[in-house]
Order: structure tokens, then C-alpha cells, then sequence
């Protein structure tokens, strides 16, 4: 079963077409880096899986559930399943890290628990090892806006993985990072689609980190698919056919 | 940093154990017990006699009771009443406005031109705000004679102070890169408030005058009382007479007037933003 199918998905906001009968999928462990100009329909696209949009046509299965079926409590429990890694890392700024990332088991836990902030000791467990899953245990009660942005991405990415996640969605996660984050927060990634199948999409601005990290390279342009290949094969040429010039 | 959490070797983790003694709760409770000491002695400052409520209640019912059916008549000298209301809310919330413009420059940190005297200034506007429109209508009233213009003279002085420091705080609140790169291009201190500053601040400064301007409305319908014009003539004068049935249609033309200004000023404010 693959992680996401995307099928002859087109979606239109008025006049514009933001999606035009895009098809791919991604298989789980599979590091996909969804390449494009500003406003290719990366964000429509992401949209369309979590169901935040409803595309105009074709279908999108996340772990083989077609999204736009589903509703109410279903459409919940599916989406548990599709974690969100965003730009500007959309923590809660007052809380602590550790819970920060108790905020991806709000999909498990109780309302009432969730109230009071008293998650089980299962879920506290669970998000104490998403921390050291990404190098922040020893940061867990410090306040996630006295962290630095490299830092707050990675706890960010232990939210989606207390969520436990199986398909990340990545909006851009190092376009407000240094260098050096930008690569640890990547490799954090990459390493965990590797080592826990988690399938993950990634879209970036930067063609030699997805050159890098990414196993696969979809590109987006103007809505339509323009590439879907694996990374050796995102060259020169597929670079000048994308953007439109040369690289650096 | 402290030793918690820690990774057991056994692949669990162990998180600081609950101190419920510890420093920072044993100070949460001391401000708890403080706070709520606080409210105890307000509510016997206050005197408040639930049994006196309950005493009280069924005059409040059988007054209730007499004020049907309402009175119809001299409708027209009560809708003149009310629109004298408004008019007193919307002159006084004009003139204060325009006025507190250039104060609230004055006393914006960020943007003003002296903090020294920034401070005294802020003061003023302090005592402005501190003092309620119905204080400062006594005291015009008693230097312009009765009327709505008294009351007009009152509500610019207090709302003055009110928009003033509610202006510097959305001025305050400005990102500084902006305005620092306006500064950048030479510009002088006029140059920069008025073409990068105010057209940032302007919907928010128009929405403090449009809150401002319903507060007075609803303020207004009280300066009769102390004889400064508006509805609260008639309503002082039909409490002053136990007339129930007019205080009723009083009431009724109040409430729908201060809807009917909170809903178009609401409307205004989100056109704005």
C-alpha cells in the first residue's frame, strides 16, 4: 500500500488553476522532495491531502483511504495519520518543548486529559523518546520560544512523530533556518523516513539539499507535474526546465 | 540544568519526580491564599448582603410588574432626547480625537520626539483618562451653565486620555524595521510619522476612536444626571417620580440605540481592517 496516491488531482480557485491533473505517489521510507517556483501549488497540494481542500477532481489516498470520503470522526482519525512540519514551526510559544510535543497526542488522548494537561504516562513516554529522538531531551521543560529556530523546527518534527505520524508533510521546513540547521533538521528527517517508514514530503526551495536528502524529486510548475524522477536523475537540464535558468 | 528527564538503559525515560513542597509551589500557593484574602476583604468592603438582594427583590418584581404597559406618549420629545445622546458621544469622541492625535505621538516610545518630556505628558494623559467623564461634566456644568455642551466639554477631556494612550499603544506596537528604514533615507521625524508610520497605525487608530465613540454613546445616556444633556434627563426624572412606565420606554429606546451604534461601528471597524 503506498503511503499517499495522488491521482489526476486538479483543483481551481476561481479562474487559476492551482493543481491541473497531478498524479504521483510515495511509498513508505521514501524521502520525496517536492520542488517548484512560489506558487506552483505546493501549498494546494498539501492542502488537498489533509483535506483542508477539497480538489475539484481525482482522488488523494493516505494509507489507502481516499480523503475525500471521509468526514467527521473518520476524517479525524485519518489525519492523526498525516503530520505537518510547517515554515514557521507553529509551536505554542508559552508552553514548554515537552509539551509542545504532547500536542501531537491531542489526536489520542481524552478531552478531558487534554484540559487538564494530564496525558498518560504511555503518551509522556512516547514524547519524552521524540525528544531524544531529535537531540532535545535535555531541553524538555525549557519554553519552546526561548529556543532557537533550528531547535524549534526539531521539535516540531517530535510533535509529528508523538503523533506517530506515518506520512510528514514538510512546507518548507528550513526556509527561515541557518545553513547548519537547515542540514540537521533535513537529516533528522531523512534519517527517520529511513529508519521508521514513515513516508516523507518535503518541499523546498533549495535544489542542492533535495539533491542531497531527497530519494525523489517531484516538480511542480504552474499547477502540472513537470518531473517525477528519482534524485540522480534531477540534472542540469530538468534544473533549467524547472526555473527556468541555470543553478547558482 | 537539571538531571530530569533521563534516558533509563533500559529505553524508558524518568521525568522529575512531583515536589509538592518545593520553592515555586509553595509560592503559588502563598499568592493564591493572597489573592483570595484580597477578594474576602473587598467583598466586606464592598458589603455585600445576598440576604438584602433577596429582601429587595420582590419590590424590584412588583416595580417590574407597574411598568406595563409602557409609556406612548411625547415618543417624539424622548427619540430628540436620544439623538441629542448621540450627538454628545459623537462631537465629544471627534474633538478628542483630534486632539490626542498629536499626543499620542508624543507619548509613543518608539516614535517620540523627546522622552523626556514624553513623561510628564504621559501623566497629563493619565490624569485625563483617570478621571471619568461624568467627574469632568460636573465641573462643566458648573463653569457652562446645564446643557449637552457641558456634557460634550467633559467626555473630550476624558476620551482625549483615553485615545491618547490607547493610540500609542497600536503605535507601540509597530515593527521597527519600517520605520527605521524610512529613517534611513534621511527623512526627518514629520516625514517618517506620517509616511510610514501612519498609514501601518491607521486602522488601528480608527478602530480605537470607532470603541471610544460606542463607549460614549452608552456614557451619554447617563450625563443627564448631573444635568448635562442627553437621555438621562427624562430617565433621572422618571426614577425621581417612581414613573416606571416611562423609565420602560426609556429603557427600550437606550438599549436599541446603543445596538444599533455597536452594530454600525462594529460593521465600520471590520470594513477597516
Amino acid at each position: 500500500m503506498h503511503s499517499l496516491l495522488i491521482e489526476t488531482v486538479t483543483k481551481r480557485y476561481g479562474t487559476t488553476l492551482a493543481l491541473d491533473d497531478v498524479s504521483f505517489v510515495v511509498d513508505p521510507g521514501e524521502f520525496v522532495a517536492l520542488l517548484g517556483p512560489s506558487g506552483a501549488g505546493k501549498s494546494t497540494l498539501f492542502r488537498c491531502v489533509t483535506r483542508l481542500v477539497a480538489p475539484d477532481a481525482g482522488v488523494v489516498r493516505v494509507l489507502g483511504r481516499d480523503m475525500s470520503a471521509l468526514g467527521g470522526q473518520e476524517l479525524r482519525l485519518a489525519r492523526r495519520d498525516v503530520g505537518l512540519i510547517f515554515q514557521q514551526f507553529n509551536l505554542i510559544g508559552r508552553l514548554s518543548a515537552m509539551d509542545n510535543v504532547l500536542a501531537g497526542r491531542m489526536g489520542h488522548a481524552s478531552t478531558l486529559r487534554v484540559m487538564l494537561r494530564q496525558f498518560t504516562r504511555v503518551d509522556r513516554q512516547l514524547a519524552l523518546a521524540a525528544l531524544d529522538r531529535v537531540g532535545l531531551l535535555e531541553r524538555a521543560g525549557q519554553r519552546a520560544d526561548s529556543l532557537s529556530g533550528g531547535q524549534q523546527q526539531r521539535v516540531a518534527i517530535a510533535r509529528v512523530l508523538a503523533q506517530q505520524a506515518r506520512l510528514l508533510l514538510a512546507d518548507e521546513p528550513v526556509s527561515s533556518l541557518d545553513p547548519q540547521s537547515a542540514e540537521n533538521v533535513l537529516g533528522i528527517l531523512r534519517n527517520i523516513a529511513r529508519e521508521t517508514g514513515i513516508a516523507v514530503v518535503c518541499a523546498l526551495h533549495q535544489v542542492d539539499l533535495a539533491r542531497r536528502y531527497a530519494d525523489r524529486v517531484v516538480a511542480l510548475r504552474g499547477g502540472r507535474k513537470l518531473l517525477d524522477v528519482s534524485v540522480n536523475a534531477f540534472d542540469q537540464n530538468a534544473f533549467r526546465e524547472l526555473y527556468g535558468a541555470h543553478p547558482g | 540544568m537539571s538531571d530530569f528527564p533521563r534516558r533509563l538503559p533500559d529505553g524508558s525515560y524518568v521525568e522529575e519526580p512531583f515536589r509538592p513542597f518545593s520553592a515555586a509551589n509553595i509560592t503559588r500557593a502563598c499568592v493564591a491564599i493572597l489573592l483570595l484574602g484580597f477578594l474576602a476583604l473587598c467583598i466586606r468592603l464592598a458589603q455585600v448582603d445576598p440576604e438584602a438582594l433577596v429582601n429587595g427583590l420582590p419590590r424590584l418584581l412588583n416595580w417590574a410588574a407597574k411598568a406595563w404597559p409602557p409609556l406612548l406618549i411625547d415618543l417624539d420629545a424622548f427619540a430628540l432626547r436620544g439623538l441629542e445622546t448621540v450627538a454628545i458621544a459623537t462631537v465629544g469622541t471627534v474633538v478628542a480625537t483630534l486632539l490626542a492625535f498629536p499626543l499620542s505621538v508624543f507619548i509613543a516610545r518608539n516614535v517620540t520626539p523627546s522622552p523626556a518630556l514624553s513623561l510628564p505628558v504621559r501623566w497629563a494623559v493619565n490624569a485625563f483618562r483617570g478621571i471619568d467623564t461624568v467627574v469632568f461634566a460636573l465641573l462643566f456644568v458648573a463653569a457652562v451653565g446645564l446643557g449637552p455642551f457641558a456634557g460634550v466639554l467633559g467626555m473630550i477631556v476624558h476620551s482625549m486620555g483615553v485615545i491618547a494612550k490607547l493610540n500609542a499603544e497600536a503605535i507601540e506596537t509597530l515593527p521597527s524595521a519600517p520605520l527605521e528604514a524610512a529613517a534611513l533615507s534621511g527623512a526627518n521625524r514629520t516625514k517618517i510619522v506620517t509616511y510610514a508610520m501612519l498609514p501601518a497605525v491607521l486602522p488601528n487608530l480608527a478602530s480605537v476612536s470607532l470603541y471610544v465613540w460606542e463607549a460614549n454613546v452608552r456614557t451619554s445616556t447617563i450625563l443627564g444626571i448631573v444635568g448635562a444633556g442627553g437621555i438621562g434627563i427624562e430617565i433621572k426624572a422618571a426614577i425621581d417620580l417612581l414613573d416606571f412606565p416611562k423609565l420602560f420606554t426609556l429603557s427600550v429606546i437606550v438599549l436599541i440605540m446603543v445596538t444599533a451604534i455597536d452594530q454600525f461601528s462594529a460593521w465600520l471597524r471590520r470594513r477597516l481592517v
